[in-house]
C-alpha cells in the first residue's frame, strides 16, 4: 500500500485517515446534563465550522454544568511552508559553554536580576530558570559559574525591580509573566521598559521576557531585546544573554 | 485644519504615541502618510514597536495596513520586506538588532503595503530618525508601540501625536481622565529662567540627584536612583531648598516618600527632564497636586494633537460626536480629531 503523500501547502488535521479533518474537542456548557445539553453542544461545534459534529461523550457535572467531548471535520487548511516563527537566533550553548564563553569573552561575572513582576505571584517560570536546581534535569543560573543571580521572588512591583538593577549594576533583566488574564501582562511588561527607558539605563541591560504567552514577535513589540515562551531552560537564556552583552559592546 | 498642517515646515520628528493597545495609533500614521503624500512633502516612517501587520498578535483583531509612497524613506525589518509588496532600495544596514530582526533604512522606489518595525530603544529610533533627515526625509514620523509613551520624549522627538480611544474602558469618563492626565503631564510647566535652567541642565547631565538652594548652589546626593529614596532626598531638603532634580524616572512613591519625611516639600519645585519620565497615577498625581507638591520639568513636550478612537475591539464604542465634543471640551489647548470623521 502506498502512502498518500501530504501536501504541506493544505494541512488538515489527521484523525482516521490523511485528510479526514477530524478533531476532538472537550469544554463545558453552564447546562444541565441530558439531551437538550448534547444537542446544544453539537449546534455549538456546528456554529464553529465543523461538520458532522458528533457528541461522544458527555457527563454531569453537578450544579446543572455538563462537560463534553465532541468530534467533527474541520474544513479548513493551513499552509505549512508559508509558516515562520521568529526564533532566538543565536547560536544555543549548554552550561559548561556558557560559563567557557563568559570566562574567555565577558572575563567577569555576569550580574542576572530576574522578577515575577506586577500582581503575578507565580515564581514557576522564573524559579525553573534561576533557582539552583533549575529544571527537568538543567540547572538553573544559580548554579552557573560566572552568573551572579539574583531571583526577586513573586509580585515584584517594577519600580523595585528596576531599583534593585541599578543597585546592583545589572548586565540582564528577566521578566516572568504567567498570568495573562485581559492581558495584564502586556500593560505590565511596557511599564518596565518605559521605567529602564527613563531612568536612562535602557542600553546598559539585556532585557529578557518569558512566559507561556510570550514570544519574540511579541517582545520585539514590547521593546524586550528577547521573549522566551513554554519548553525554555536557563541555558537558551543564559546563551542569549552572554551573546548579546558581546555583540553590543556590554562587557 | 488638517493634521500636516500643524506639523509641516515646523516639526522635524513627529511621534505618534497612544494611551493603549488600538487606540488607533496606525490610522493616525496612515493619515499623516496620506495627506503627506497629497501635498508631496518627503516622510521618513519607523516605528519603535511593529506596525502594518494584518493581525494584531496580542488582541487577534483586523488591523490597518500601511502604504508607504514613492519616494519616502523607511526603517524597518530586513526580514519583513518581502511580506510587503513596496519595492526599496537599500541604503544601509543598521546595527540595531531586535528580537524579529536587523533594521534596515531604505528608500521606497515603488509604493506599496509594508511592515514597519525599527529599533525598540529610544536611543536607536533616535539616531535612525536623524539618519533619514540627512537623506533628505522633510518629517519623520515616529510610531510607537502599545501602550509606550517614552518615544514623545523631547530628546527622541520635535513634537508628539497622542492616540487614544474606547479601549482604554467602557467609561467615557475614564477614557476622559486618563487622556487628560497624560496631556497634563505632556504640557507641564517648564522651567524658564536661563540661569535656573543652566544649573539643572549640568545635574541632568551628570545623572545625579541633585539639590539646588536659592543661591544656585548644587549638592549631589549618593544615590543611584530616586527610586525607593524618597525618605534621603527628603531629609536633605533644607529650608534654602529651590529645586530637586531628577534626572530619571519619578514614580509617585518617591514624592509620597519626600513629603512624609519634610514639612518643607511645598517651597521646593522637582524636576524632571520631561513628562514621559513621570510614572504617577491619575488620582495620585491630583492628591500630590492638591497637598502642594509642584513638579515642573526641564524640556517641554510638545502635543500637536490628540487622536480619538470611540471604537474598541473587545466590541463596544462610544457615539462619535459626543466622544470627541467631550474630549474637546476637557482639552481645550490641543486640537483633538477624529481621524476617521474626518478633518472637521
Amino acid at each position: 500500500m502506498a502512502m498518500e503523500k501530504v501536501d504541506l501547502t493544505r494541512v488538515k488535521p489527521y484523525g482516521d485517515t490523511l485528510n479526514d479533518g477530524m478533531m476532538q474537542l472537550s469544554f463545558t456548557l453552564p447546562v444541565p446534563h441530558g439531551d437538550e445539553a448534547d444537542e446544544a453542544a453539537r449546534r455549538l461545534v456546528k456554529k464553529m465550522g465543523l461538520e458532522d459534529p458528533n457528541v461522544v461523550y458527555s457527563c454531569d457535572l453537578g450544579v446543572g454544568y455538563t462537560y463534553f467531548i465532541v468530534y467533527g471535520k474541520c474544513q479548513h487548511t493551513v499552509d505549512y511552508t508559508k509558516i515562520e516563527v521568529p526564533k532566538v537566533d543565536v547560536e544555543i550553548m549548554d552550561k559548561y559553554e556558557v560559563e567557557e564563553y563568559i570566562k574567555e569573552n565577558i572575563k567577569r561575572n555576569v550580574v542576572v536580576v530576574g522578577a515575577c513582576t506586577g500582581t503575578d505571584a507565580h515564581t514557576v517560570g522564573i524559579d525553573a530558570i534561576m533557582n539552583m536546581k533549575g529544571y527537568n534535569g538543567n540547572y538553573g543560573l544559580e548554579r552557573y559559574k560566572g552568573i551572579e543571580a539574583y531571583n526577586l521572588g513573586s509580585q515584584v512591583p517594577n519600580e523595585e525591580l528596576v531599583a534593585k538593577a541599578i543597585e546592583l549594576n545589572a548586565d540582564a533583566i528577566l521578566v516572568s509573566q504567567v498570568v495573562t488574564q485581559k492581558d495584564v501582562h502586556i500593560p505590565n511588561l511596557t511599564q518596565l521598559v518605559e521605567l529602564l527607558e527613563a531612568e536612562g539605563i535602557r542600553d546598559k541591560v539585556v532585557l529578557v521576557c518569558g512566559g507561556p504567552r510570550i514570544s519574540h514577535e511579541l517582545a520585539k513589540e514590547l521593546g524586550y531585546d528577547a521573549g522566551f515562551g513554554s519548553g525554555t531552560y536557563a541555558y537558551h537564556v543564559a546563551s542569549f544573554i552572554v551573546t548579546e552583552m558581546v555583540r553590543r559592546g556590554l562587557v | 485644519m488638517n493634521l500636516i498642517d500643524i506639523i509641516y515646515k515646523k516639526y522635524k520628528t513627529v511621534s505618534i504615541v497612544g494611551m493603549a493597545k488600538n487606540a488607533g495609533k496606525t490610522v493616525t500614521l496612515n493619515k499623516l502618510i496620506e495627506d503627506a503624500y497629497d501635498r508631496d512633502i518627503i516622510l521618513g516612517i519607523t516605528s519603535i514597536g511593529r506596525d502594518g501587520e494584518s493581525k494584531d498578535i496580542v488582541t487577534n483583531t483586523e488591523k490597518p495596513m500601511i502604504y508607504v509612497p514613492e519616494g519616502s524613506f523607511v526603517a524597518t525589518l530586513a526580514e519583513k520586506l518581502d511580506e510587503g509588496d513596496a519595492k526599496l532600495e537599500i541604503i544601509r544596514v543598521t546595527e540595531y538588532k531586535t528580537p524579529m530582526g536587523e533594521v534596515v533604512v531604505g528608500r521606497v522606489r515603488c509604493g506599496g503595503y509594508l511592515q514597519i518595525a525599527g529599533p525598540q530603544t529610544n536611543r536607536g529610533i533616535k539616531e535612525i530618525s536623524d539618519f533619514m533627515l540627512s537623506l533628505g526625509a522633510e518629517i519623520v514620523l515616529i510610531d510607537g508601540a502599545i501602550d509606550r509613551l517614552s518615544s514623545a520624549s523631547p530628546s527622541v522627538s520635535e513634537g508628539t501625536i497622542l492616540a487614544t480611544g474606547a479601549v482604554i474602558s467602557r467609561d467615557m469618563n475614564r477614557v476622559i481622565e486618563d487622556t487628560v492626565h497624560t496631556v497634563r503631564l505632556f504640557s507641564l510647566e517648564s522651567i524658564i529662567d536661563i540661569n535656573d535652567k543652566t544649573v539643572v541642565k549640568e545635574i541632568m547631565e551628570k545623572e545625579k540627584i541633585g539639590i539646588v538652594d536659592t543661591f544656585l548652589n548644587i549638592q549631589y546626593l549618593d544615590i543611584k536612583t530616586a527610586i525607593n529614596s524618597g525618605k534621603v532626598i527628603g531629609s536633605e531638603i533644607k529650608e534654602y531648598t529651590k529645586y530637586v532634580v531628577f534626572p530619571g524616572a519619578l514614580v509617585g512613591k518617591t514624592l509620597i516618600d519626600i513629603i512624609s519625611t519634610t514639612r518643607l516639600f511645598k517651597q521646593v519645585e522637582f524636576i524632571v527632564r520631561d513628562g514621559t519620565k513621570i510614572f504617577i497615577s491619575p488620582k495620585e498625581w491630583l492628591k500630590l497636586v492638591k497637598m502642594g507638591v509642584k513638579v515642573k520639568v526641564l524640556e517641554p513636550i510638545n502635543t500637536l494633537a490628540v487622536t480619538v478612537n470611540p471604537y474598541s475591539p473587545q466590541g463596544y464604542y462610544f457615539d462619535s460626536f459626543e466622544f470627541l465634543k467631550k474630549m474637546r471640551i476637557f482639552i481645550k489647548d490641543i486640537p483633538v480629531f477624529d481621524v476617521m470623521l474626518g478633518d472637521e
